[in-house]
């Protein structure tokens, strides 16, 4: 038996746009913190540093995290970025838990931000699509909230979904992150609200790409995050009680134009035909499927084994297609699984306690890794002292699921955390 | 033993290295051409007032009460996009003529083109440029309110995943000719080129419109919500220079 790979500690900054705390702060920040939680952390300790970061061009500046790295005194210590699209955080996790379970390193820091407020939102929205085939769909005028949206679309249409149902997810997470003070939706717009966001409130807001509204999508942010990755035995011996088993780690692949998984033999001979068509994220099921498998889950139990999520809800559709690749529900109870409201807090299965894209918000490079520490923070009970009261606390959970995920579903990652 | 310390082999003059026989080429191998000379030149003829100047300092702002300082940086950059073995897609579009590829083996044709072989078991079997038949149908669409910032002023616009002509594959492109509301899944549709003088060699020079014939449907609540949520970017986009 190999051996097991722990998430021991981590912590991010608050997520803002704009906010003013350049990179190497930021990561500075989320150690210091992580050092609260975990005092026998110390930066001695780091043996590989693995750095998360997607668009230099926010910055101006390629290879920031060389930048980061040194300004942390770690010369001498290896460290390369990883970047992958919106799930540049997952697989910066994914690396360092490769890292870990191969036997090379024993403490690994995954750093991660982004830095969008350094440019106009629909510049922003310009500069992420150019993670699109820039040959087509971005010429095209497409951007990811209209390459969502026409996948969306298609979705409710054969799902028998409604905007409402959609908006529900939308609230949620908005409303979860009210109780969590590093939230981008708590610093900002709450702050004239003062009130739970309504599924009316969604529905009235500016049309982004039907069926997809400004409250359907996520935000821009500028914001950090770090975390420990080590063995289990540093884990038992540094943060007994303050760690988490990584059991599960998936990740897989899919076309960069959502027009090319019409037919795609790779999937195709895998799923069937007509899958993932452009509704199904076939790269959230397959690499799922293998978190799954490796943490033993089986796949019709999954729904009950796991007991809060943090996942990736770059738009409100796109968190209740996720729910479906990852089968807590199928195209028969969608609709009910969605108006149960079985993710909000009190439900079978929490998502997004943390706030998640939407209410939190999306520093791409940092996004992921906010998401397994948010998770993390649940299943150590960390979670009433770091958010504002015990509201978004989902007690004695044992099993959590992260999930990060890219480009039009292009590159997802699904890890299975648990207690100890 | 430090390798340093080693003592290096001797070395024996190498023998003189056969003429290289004549290999065969790989017919999966994309050819290089050793040198391109570019005789049609249309460099400046959509570049406006668009200078290249690479850094350009701004200017700055600077907070007295919080002491944070904040600069102003403008950076362009000229890209020479050289699509290779995609241009004769490329070349289509300035002709106005749509070419795809097709896979001489197991028959799939792609628009956007591929140039290997998707099947694994076809081991990148290159394929061949075919003509396609300007039309195909909607896949699925989307009715967009916001866009990058060169889109802005063209909201709101409907973007279309199009089978082209059979194709396996969808490509994005805008859906004109019809109010946004209106279009509907698998609608036949046709490809319009942009007047030539205004075509660049990129996908924007054509976009979609209804097959000739095809009429929408009466007003539906579906669509009297998206005409509802349409009537403010209208407005919106009056007010852009």
């Amino acid at each position: 038996m190999s051996r097991r790979v722990c998430l021991a500690g981590g912590a991010a900054t608050p997520f803002d746009y704009p906010m003013h705390l350049e990179p190497e702060s930021m990561i500075a920040n989320c150690i210091v913190e992580t050092q609260h939680d975990i005092p026998d952390f110390h930066l001695r300790n780091l043996q590989f540093m693995v750095y998360s970061h997607f668009s230099v061009h926010f910055g101006k500046q390629l290879a920031p995290e060389w930048i980061v790295h040194d300004h942390l005194g770690l010369v001498g210590v290896p460290h390369f970025r990883i970047e992958n699209g919106g799930n540049t955080g997952g697989s910066a996790l994914y690396a360092a838990f490769l890292a870990v379970k191969s036997g090379m390193f024993d403490v690994i820091g995954v750093a991660g931000w982004e830095t969008m407020d350094n440019v106009s939102q629909s510049q922003g929205s310009e500069f992420i699509a150019l993670a699109s085939d820039t040959r087509y769909e971005a010429l095209a005028g497409g951007i990811y909230p209209i390459y969502y949206a026409a996948m969306a679309h298609k979705f409710m249409k054969e799902n028998g979904l409604t905007e409402e149902d959609f908006a529900l997810a939308a609230v949620k997470n908005r409303n979860n992150a009210v109780d969590n003070e590093k939230s981008q939706w708590y610093r900002g717009e709450y702050q004239q609200y003062k009130r739970d966001l309504t599924i009316d409130d969604v529905m009235k807001s500016r049309l982004m790409s039907y069926p997809l509204k400004r409250y359907d999508c996520c935000l821009m942010s500028r914001g950090g995050a770090f975390c420990l990755i080590t063995s289990e035995e540093w884990a038992k011996k540094h943060a007994d009680g303050r760690y988490v088993v990584i059991d599960g780690a998936g990740l897989s692949s899919c076309t960069i134009r959502a027009g090319d998984r019409l037919n795609f033999p790779g999937w195709t001979e895998m799923y069937g035909e007509g899958y993932p068509d452009m509704t199904e994220f076939a790269a959230c099921r397959k690499s799922g499927e293998d978190a799954y498998d490796m943490a033993g889950i089986e796949y019709d139990k999954a729904l009950k084994s796991i007991d809060v999520a943090e996942i990736h809800d770059a738009f409100s559709s796109s968190e209740v297609q996720i729910y479906k690749a990852l089968h807590w529900c199928n195209k028969d109870n969608i609709r009910e699984f969605v108006r149960e409201k079985r993710t909000f807090m009190g439900g079978d299965l929490p998502v997004n306690p943390g706030g998640g894209l939407m209410g939190y918000g999306h520093p791409v490079g940092a996004t992921g890794i906010m998401s397994a520490v948010e998770c993390y923070y649940q299943l150590t009970d960390l979670t009433p002292k770091k958010h504002r009261s015990s509201k978004t606390y989902v007690k004695n959970a044992n099993t959590g699921l992260v999930n990060s995920h890219a480009g039009t579903g292009t590159s997802i990652s699904n890890f299975i955390f648990r207690r100890p | 033993m430090s390798k340093k310390t080693q003592k290096a082999p001797e070395k024996k003059p190498a023998p003189r290295p056969e003429p290289a026989p004549k290999k065969a080429v790989d017919p999966r191998m994309h050819p290089i051409p050793l040198k391109v000379e570019y005789d049609d030149k249309h460099t400046n003829d959509f570049r406006g007032d668009v200078k290249e100047v690479g850094f350009h300092f701004a200017g700055y702002e600077w907070s007295s009460k919080e002491q944070q300082l904040l600069i102003d940086l403008h950076y362009d950059q000229l890209y020479y996009w050289k699509l290779a073995e995609l241009s004769k897609m490329g070349r289509g579009f300035l002709d106005g003529e749509l070419w795809g590829t097709q896979c001489p083996r197991c028959g799939d044709k792609f628009f956007p083109p591929r140039v290997n072989c998707w099947r694994l078991d076809e081991e990148l079997q290159r394929t061949d440029w075919v003509r396609l038949e300007p039309q195909g149908h909607v896949h699925t669409f989307t009715i967009a309110g916001w866009s990058g910032k060169s889109s802005l002023k063209r909201l709101p616009f409907v973007l279309a995943y199009v089978v082209v002509d059979g194709c396996k594959t969808a490509i994005a492109n805008e859906l004109r000719g019809v109010k946004p509301w209106d279009p509907e899944f698998k609608m036949p549709v046709k490809v319009v080129w942009a007047p030539k003088e205004e075509r660049r060699g990129v996908i924007t020079d054509f976009h979609f419109e209804p097959a000739d014939g095809w009429k929408p449907g009466p007003m539906n609540p579906e669509k009297e919500r998206i005409k509802e949520l349409c009537a403010p970017v209208y407005e919106w986009v009056k007010t852009l220079k």
